[in-house]
């Protein structure tokens, strides 16, 4: 019998004995470095030097290189999936729950390891890169419960004379393109799903953190996933997009940019020749996320659970705030506190607990918040930049921009970094129509203390995560559910008792019962 | 003496103690008018939804905005009073609005009266003076908005000075009150000032100690030398677990050094109600044993204010409760870290700070026991919520001190309330005593 789900319980760093852990775990890391990350299909390893990973804040140094899967590797993998989906779908439930957690447990006894990758790989600071580990485990041992459950079919209907059944077949072969931002959690949030459902994953892992990827594919080997089940292809975009156009692949399981996964989706609706099914595609794309200050907001609250939305992990998340409409009334005081409080952020090396906003990922992300700065300053008033950002590795200096004209990119379009908009609002009203009018629906905020603004909100708002009085960002597996709508996703959350659905096919059977001699 | 006479003693002291409360008809929530206080504090519901609406007082921006939300938060109470469906029935009309809101805003003005004893330090002398005349000393402390910002640590740090010299200024014109202002180690200062770092600093991070020591380090540095030159004492309270380490680390770090070798006076919080406050304790006893002082660190012994908040973030992250979960264990620790206290003097000074009559009459018997004078033992209060126990105290010629808010009425209070809010749970010896437990049950060894 499995226990009931609980959240992997983070680090308390707050006990010296704890911090005291975590550069020992960094140290010896360092020693394994670089991480050769091979394509991996079924017992077939390829190794090669085609594609470098660095530490972001110190470019030199090598985490891992990777070789770059071709399209012959892209075909071999889904050749191989297609035979041996059959297997692995073929084991109960339970049998593949069990392996899920098995690899949870093989996570979690090297929970700092994994950790300290994504300081180094990701430029992730420790307590954001132990969150993810253990978000990682919470989607094995989630889904793991999940997929048993829905083994379980639903009940339907029974009328005399026949017996309905409704069960859930995995869909195939599922191919996982997931972002590096949570370089462990999301790709094994989207892979733990589909195997715990039956279905066999190639994994492409993003190309900034394909070490990350390989120590998933290890937990999951390591856990008793059959090698047909799981492969790995790192690569870049042509490597996905092979893999997406394979007709032989399913499904599409993909976490990333807005772009990125709306040709995803025009890709995967092309038949290919050969293709006899229609695949189907689940993306949770990027985000403008709101937060809405109420005039009776308590500010001592709101503003540091802002700052932080914005600006940890230098605001590289999806769920991230990038704007703040707050009541007139109290815009001047709101925007007086958060740019002190902007001014006092620590930015520095992943490594160092002190630091909030570490360097972004790569180069390009340094020039695109960059540009986005320039054209907040052309577009209305930077109120903070003031820090000198170390010169050496990619530092961008978190930002706090003001008055902005109405319809700058700046506005709408996501920065992925470290820069937030404030902007006055004339009433709670006048904030959801902005919200309204956004292409994306992804998280939202709201401060505020009269329960019928907070009622208000929660009915006008599109977005799929909306956050009560806190910070934005962190959403627990279980706890709230996560993904967005309108271009922010295909509406499936991650984490939430719906996700699994996304990863099956549905199938009912009548069965005429008048001659099993039954009473009527 | 034995454990049997010992508790022979905590009986007879604590009957004393209680013989000497006044009346009962003034209950320590007098503040409130009886009826809204029996309403209140019969039905948690409405308690927490007359607490939401303390909070928010500071933010609403009218008559009208006041009475929208104490409506808005009556209706959210699932049985109402017929007194309270009536005020939201009123509330459904502008005028109806204006007149609750204007009774309401009384209302918070009234309940802050009774708990916050002055809007600036200057205002506070008087009362501060009435107590000192009465046989009370007093701690100040100054209420305030979270510090998020550099300039908003530093205008705390300039209050703090500004509130030193004023007190230091006024109380040398008071009285003479041998018991309030000596030990059997020295003169005790007058005035008295309680510091939080988590104003001194926007920099408290928890899994980064280091980061806000340094910074309140260069805020706190200069308001030692103050408290010196003015013959002050500063006491730094305690907060949530969060900020711990820093704290305790940059009072013992400061007080630590040469320059600080002969004053100012100063104190440091343990909180009973974690379950490593004993090893805190000996922290400190080590660091005081290996740091001469002429004025012994002065450490406060408390329940602790967050119990509620330690709790629910343990449960949030999936951590090991901080903090005990029952409160006879807790209580046991509080008896615990009494004794190891004043067993340690004249290493430390030491102040009790409990409303907990058991608890109280405890360390006056330990202290009894081991044959200490009355004087070594400061016993310490809330104003507003400890003032029976502090003239009971006071009248019978133990040395107590009042812990005395400063600071705007309405945002005050709306600090003071979120303390509350976030910590009903926190039922103490004076709900308890409210909702009519005998003087036998209040005083059983826990």
């Amino acid at each position: 019998m499995i226990p009931p789900f609980a959240n992997e319980p983070v680090l308390e760093l707050r006990r010296a004995t704890v911090r005291a852990e975590i550069d020992a775990a960094l140290a010896d890391l360092d020693r394994t470095l670089p991480l050769s990350v091979p394509v991996i299909i079924g017992a077939d390893r390829r190794s090669g030097a085609d594609l470098r990973s660095t530490d972001p804040g110190e470019p030199e140094r090598l985490v891992a290189q990777a070789v770059r899967a071709g399209s012959d590797d892209v075909d071999a993998a889904v050749r191989l999936a297609r035979a041996g989906v059959a297997a692995w779908c073929a084991r109960p439930a339970a049998e593949r729950a069990d392996a899920l957690r098995r690899a949870a447990s093989w996570m979690r006894e090297r929970r700092l390891e994994l950790a300290a990758l994504q300081v180094r790989e990701c430029a992730k600071p420790w307590p954001e890169a132990d969150g993810d580990v253990c978000e990682a485990i919470d989607f094995l041992e989630y889904y793991a419960r999940g997929a048993v459950e829905l083994d379980a079919g639903r009940a339907l209907v029974q009328v005399a004379g026949e017996r309905n059944e409704l069960h859930y077949v995995p869909r195939g072969v599922v191919g996982v393109i997931p972002p590096w931002n949570f370089p462990l959690a999301i790709p094994c949030g989207m892979t733990a799903a589909a195997l715990a459902t039956g279905n066999a994953v190639i994994l492409k892992p993003a190309e900034q953190s394909p070490g990350c990827g390989l120590k998933l594919v290890e937990a999951l080997r390591a856990g008793g996933v059959t090698p047909e089940a799981i492969s790995l292809l790192p690569g870049e975009g042509d490597t996905g997009a092979r893999l997406v156009s394979s007709p032989g692949v399913h499904m599409i399981a993909f976490t990333g940019s807005m772009q990125v996964g709306l040709e995803i989706i025009r890709s995967a609706a092309e038949r290919q020749p050969g293709q006899r099914h229609i695949k189907h595609v689940v993306a949770e794309l990027g985000g403008k996320n709101c937060v809405l200050v109420d005039s009776d907001a308590d500010l001592d609250e709101a503003v540091p659970a802002i700052v932080s939305s914005a600006f940890a992990y230098a605001g590289q998340k999806c769920s991230a705030a990038s704007r703040v409409l707050v009541h007139e009334a109290i815009f001047e005081t709101l925007l007086k506190r958060m740019k002190g409080a902007v001014e006092v952020l620590v930015v520095g090396q992943a490594a160092e607990l002190a630091t909030e906003v570490p360097p972004v990922i790569e180069r390009e992300a340094q020039e695109r918040v960059a540009r986005y700065a320039e054209l907040a300053a052309a577009d209305g008033q930077i109120v903070t930049r003031a820090q000198p950002v170390p010169d050496h590795g990619f530092f961008c200096a978190p930002t706090l921009a003001a008055s902005l004209r109405s319809g700058s990119p700046v506005l709408s379009e996501e920065v992925f970094g470290p820069l937030l908009t404030v902007e006055p609002i004339r009433t709670i009203e006048h904030g959801c129509d902005i919200v309204d009018e956004l292409p994306h629906a992804l998280t939202g905020g709201l401060f505020a203390r009269d329960p019928s603004t907070v009622r208000y909100v929660r009915a006008r708002t599109p977005v799929g995560d909306l956050y009560v009085n806190r910070g934005i960002t962190g959403a627990k597996v279980g706890r709230q559910p996560f993904g967005g709508n309108r271009l922010s996703g295909t509406g499936s959350q991650a984490g939430g008792p719906d996700y699994l659905l996304q990863f099956v096919e549905p199938r009912a059977v009548c069965e005429n019962t008048m001659r099993h001699g039954l009473e009527v | 003496m034995s454990q049997q006479a010992l508790e022979r003693a905590i009986q007879q002291i604590g009957a004393e103690l209680a013989a000497s409360f006044p009346s009962a008809a003034r209950h320590p929530m007098r503040a409130l008018d009886s009826r809204a206080m029996e309403l209140a504090s019969s039905d948690r519901e409405l308690r927490a939804a007359l607490f939401r609406f303390v909070d928010v007082a500071p933010a609403c921006r009218s008559l009208d905005d006041l009475a929208r939300h104490l409506t808005g938060y009556l209706g959210e109470v699932s049985e109402t009073p017929p007194p309270i469906a009536a005020a939201v029935k009123v509330a459904h009309t502008k005028a109806g609005r204006a007149a609750l809101g204007a009774a309401a805003a009384g209302g918070v003005r009234h309940l802050a009266h009774r708990f916050i004893v002055g809007e600036t330090p200057g205002a506070a002398l008087g009362v501060l003076r009435q107590l000192w005349s009465r046989g009370v000393a007093s701690s100040v402390d100054l209420l305030g908005e979270a510090t998020v910002t550099a300039a908003e640590a530093d205008a705390y740090a300039r209050r703090c000075a500004d509130a030193l010299a004023d007190l230091a200024g006024t109380a040398r014109g008071w009285q003479a009150r041998p018991l309030l202002e000596r030990d059997s180690v020295g003169p005790l200062p007058r005035a008295n000032l309680s510091v939080k770092v988590s104003a001194l600093t926007p920099l408290l991070r928890p899994d980064a100690p280091a980061l806000g020591r340094i910074d309140a380090a260069r805020r706190l540095r200069p308001l030692l030398h103050e408290a010196h030159r003015h013959g002050a004492h500063i006491h730094i309270d305690m907060e949530s677990l969060d900020s711990r380490e820093a704290v305790l680390g940059l009072v013992l770090e400061l007080l630590g050094e040469q320059e600080f070798e002969n004053g100012p006076s100063a104190g440091v919080v343990i909180q009973a109600y974690l379950r490593d406050s004993g090893e805190q304790l000996e922290q400190i006893l080590d660091w005081a044993a290996s740091h001469s002082r002429s004025q012994p660190i002065q450490v406060r012994l408390v329940k602790g204010a967050y119990w509620d908040h330690e709790l629910v973030q343990a449960r949030q992250h999936g951590w090991p409760a901080p903090v005990y979960e029952v409160k006879a264990e807790c209580d046991r620790n509080f008896e615990a870290l009494t004794l190891r206290l004043l067993e340690a003097r004249p290493l430390v000074r030491v102040a009790i700070g409990s409303h907990n009559l058991r608890s109280v009459a405890h360390a006056i018997a330990v202290n009894r026991q081991l044959g200490g004078q009355e004087c070594d033992l400061e016993l310490q209060v809330l104003r507003g919520l400890g003032d029976e126990l502090q003239d009971a105290l006071a009248s019978r010629g133990f040395r107590v001190r009042t812990y005395c808010p400063v600071g705007d009425l309405v945002a005050g209070m709306a600090y003071l309330v979120r303390r509350l809010l976030e910590n009903t749970s926190n039922d103490s010896f004076l709900l308890r005593m409210n909702e009519g437990d005998s003087i036998q049950e209040l005083l059983a060894a826990p």
